[in-house]
């Protein structure tokens, strides 16, 4: 019985074994580069969030439930903190990385990680002149949107046609930089409590 | 004795009982073009009230669509190796409820392809006038809202710095959506707000619907659906948000209802052929607006709302077959 | 071993471009083609990447193809195909990591492409490496102008350019209709309904002069 199947098997079996060898390989010889490109597409956004960080020194911890980077200069001096955080856009998941200062009072910019919103409509939150909007935001209050023509420092334009796409990078963007403020403020207390200018 | 009459004409040589398919009743006012004659009549009193209101934008976009819409007829015809049916005023009317349906402001190639996707895609890929599935003005109208939706959206409908009054304005239902404000019932009666050019005037949609019905040219149970269904859905939300400014009245005149319900609805092709399922088809497109005013992205639903139901005609159709005279008394399903 | 019966290597290569081209003949593969042709350069590495998986596919096929067992062959194929889309997958992640981002799960998805399997069946399965090879190439190259044919009507209308240059005028409008799913199914009905309407008059053409 047994030699009856392997009989009619051993083909698929020494296919699946050579295959499974091939593939391993493969992995080994590609997932460097590939967890590079990953790293790589968060990294090159920090110094654009946060101005003269350096990408591969960021640090990344957690802090309020959020994974947020320390954003370092090239002498290690620290310059603000770049969030990681997603939330349901109008077609899939929508990823972003948010950039604030080093007091976490104000917001320095967004950038959208990943996004399959639709093209020509909800796509628009990944170009420039939209996501400029949300730098120099008050992290205090949360961001508003607008029909037409913010004139507010908290004040971003909804995307004309898509909705739903902007409100769901406002809702990522309020809640995850109140989470981040909340305990970097909680921190910077508890650390500076007995210097006598902790609030 | 049918049989004997055809076995005594087959001894003869020529056939006195002549054998087609249906319809069977000619009548000079059963024609094609006398029934799109009689919507154009009645589309008059919403054309004046459009060109009244919006000026030289209801002009120009009444002019671009029926020209285009007529060119499209003759070119997919031709196309086809088949005298252009332009003479039977479908396309004409084809273009009068686009134009009729689109903002004033938006820009000529709206219109232009809006007529061209309309007359292309919705009907003659089908096969021409009396196969389409989707009302031809609806499919041309949602795909340029789809394509150019910075032109077609709800904030594209207002221009401050223009000089006609009423494109100044924000269009009630978005107003409603955005900032909460009610526009006056006598104003959305009379017609002098912003919005799709044939829909701002309640009176003149309903003078033109009456025509249509006195004529019977349009189906009554389709329109009485639809507002019945609104109507209806209107007092309901209304009780459960007691105090709000927008009542039942405000949503049976404002937006596109009216237009929608006795222009739209009532095309004989896309909705179905038995009064029982024209009032069902009615009653959905009246429940499917209430629902995407009340919870959709687009302050309006009128088009979806046709569009959809149009979808589902054929089933409505297969649903209300009516017993024939003398048929079975009751059939096991 | 040179002569199988089959169609010769050359008639393979040929009527996979036109005659039996797999999207406007055979209807096969029909999700990237819809799927991925809104601009051309993700419907061009689409292509491919099919085509990369079908070569290798037809010619592996091929070579085992005598130690094949008719009950186990679906089987095989399969296994053979998987193989070479995770390959394929891996690479693009590697080395073109924006693009294989935008095609998402499209790529692991050539696995259910009917194109692959059904070339494996008609040809690989019973044909040698070298027909199975040139096989590969036509069906691929048919497979690529398909999706160029879709993809770059769509791009043009609704992003006036090519290839990701703009090669409209600034002042046209965008059609968004066309890069969103309607504009997929829309362009493939209307390019279809023109490849039939060609065919019959050819055909046409050719019962008159005979």
């Amino acid at each position: 019985m047994a030699a009856n199947v392997l009989k009619q098997a051993w083909l698929v079996l020494v296919l699946a074994v050579c295959f499974g060898a091939a593939l391993a390989g493969v992995h080994v010889g590609l997932s460097p580069r590939i967890e590079a490109n990953r790293r790589a597409a968060i990294y090159d956004a920090i110094p654009v969030l946060v101005e003269g960080a350096v990408g591969e020194k960021a640090e990344q911890i957690e802090l309020g439930g959020r994974r947020v980077y320390r954003a370092y200069d090239a002498e290690q001096r620290h310059l603000g903190w770049v969030i990681q955080a997603s939330g349901d856009g109008f077609v899939d998941e929508v990823e972003l990385l948010i950039g604030l200062d080093l007091e976490a009072e104000r917001i320095t910019g967004i950038h959208v990680l990943q996004q399959s919103e639709t093209p020509g409509l909800g796509a628009g939150i990944t170009e420039q002149d939209w996501r400029e909007q949300f730098a120099g935001a008050e992290a205090e209050r949360p961001v508003r949107l607008v029909s037409e023509r913010p004139d507010e420092p908290n004040e971003v334009e909804a995307i004309t046609g898509a909705t739903v796409s902007s409100e769901s990078v406002r809702d990522i963007v309020n809640a995850a930089v109140a989470d981040v403020r909340e305990a970097i403020h909680a921190g910077e207390s508890a650390a500076q409590g007995g210097n006598g200018d902790g609030q | 004795m049918a049989e004997a009459e055809a076995k005594k004409t087959e001894s003869q040589s020529r056939p006195a009982l002549e054998v087609a398919p249906g319809p069977h009743v000619h009548h000079g006012a059963l024609t094609t073009r006398r029934m799109m004659l009689d919507v154009i009549i009645a589309l008059a009193p919403v054309l004046l009230v459009s060109v009244a209101v919006f000026r030289l934008y209801a002009l120009k976009q009444i002019v671009l669509c029926v020209a285009c819409c007529v060119a499209a007829e003759a070119v997919f015809d031709l196309m086809r190796h088949r005298r252009p049916k332009i003479d039977n005023l479908s396309a004409v009317v084809t273009g009068l409820i686009l134009a009729l349906s689109l903002p004033g402001t938006a820009p000529w190639y709206v219109a232009v392809v809006g007529s061209a996707a309309g007359i292309g895609l919705g009907k003659v890929v089908f096969g021409g006038l009396g196969h389409n599935i989707f009302n031809p003005a609806m499919v041309g109208r949602a795909f340029v809202m789809i394509c150019f939706a910075s032109a077609m959206g709800a904030t594209a409908y207002q221009d401050e710095t223009s000089a006609v009054h009423a494109v100044t304005q924000a269009t009630p239902l978005t107003q409603l959506e955005q900032t909460g404000e009610t526009t006056e019932l006598w104003r959305l009666f009379v017609g002098n707000t912003n919005g799709s050019l044939g829909e701002t005037s309640a009176l003149a949609c309903l003078l033109g619907g009456l025509y249509l019905l006195i004529r019977r040219s349009a189906a009554w149970q389709i329109p009485a659906g639809v507002l019945l269904a609104t109507g209806a859905l209107a007092v309901v939300q209304n009780a459960m948000n007691p105090g709000a400014d927008w009542t039942a009245a405000h949503h049976l005149l404002g937006g596109a209802l009216l237009f929608g319900a006795f222009y739209i609805a009532t095309d004989p092709v896309s909705s179905p052929l038995t009064p029982m399922g024209r009032f069902i088809f009615g009653l959905g497109i009246g429940a499917l607006v209430m629902l995407l005013r009340v919870f959709g992205g687009y302050p309006e639903g009128v088009m979806f709302a046709v569009l959809l139901m149009n979808s589902v005609t054929p089933l409505i159709n297969r649903w209300t077959i009516p017993r024939p005279v003398g048929g079975p008394v009751e059939r096991k399903t | 071993m040179a002569n199988d019966g089959g169609p010769t290597a050359g008639e393979r290569f040929i009527r996979g471009i036109i005659p039996e081209n797999p999207v406007y003949r055979q209807l096969l593969g029909m999700c990237p083609t819809l799927a991925v042709t809104g601009n051309l350069q993700a419907a061009m590495t689409m292509a491919g990447a099919t085509a990369f998986v079908l070569f290798c596919a037809n010619v592996l096929t091929s070579l085992i193809r005598g130690l094949l067992k008719p009950h186990l062959r679906i089987l095989v194929f399969t296994l053979v195909i998987a193989t070479f889309v995770t390959i394929v997958d891996r690479i693009l992640q590697a080395y073109l990591y924006q693009m294989s981002q935008q095609l998402g799960p499209y790529v692991p998805l050539i696995i259910v492409n009917c194109m692959i399997i059904s070339r494996c069946e008609i040809c690989a399965s019973k044909q040698s490496v070298f027909r199975a090879a040139s096989d590969a190439v036509g069906v691929s190259l048919g497979f690529a102008l398909a999706l160029a044919s879709i993809a770059a009507p769509r791009e043009l209308l609704g992003d006036g350019a090519l290839f990701g240059f703009a090669v409209m005028p600034e002042a046209m409008p965008q059609w968004v209709i066309m890069l969103l799913p309607p504009g997929a199914f829309i362009t493939l009905g209307l390019l279809l309904g023109g490849a039939n309407w060609i065919g019959q008059s050819l055909n046409r053409r050719k019962a008159a002069t005979e």
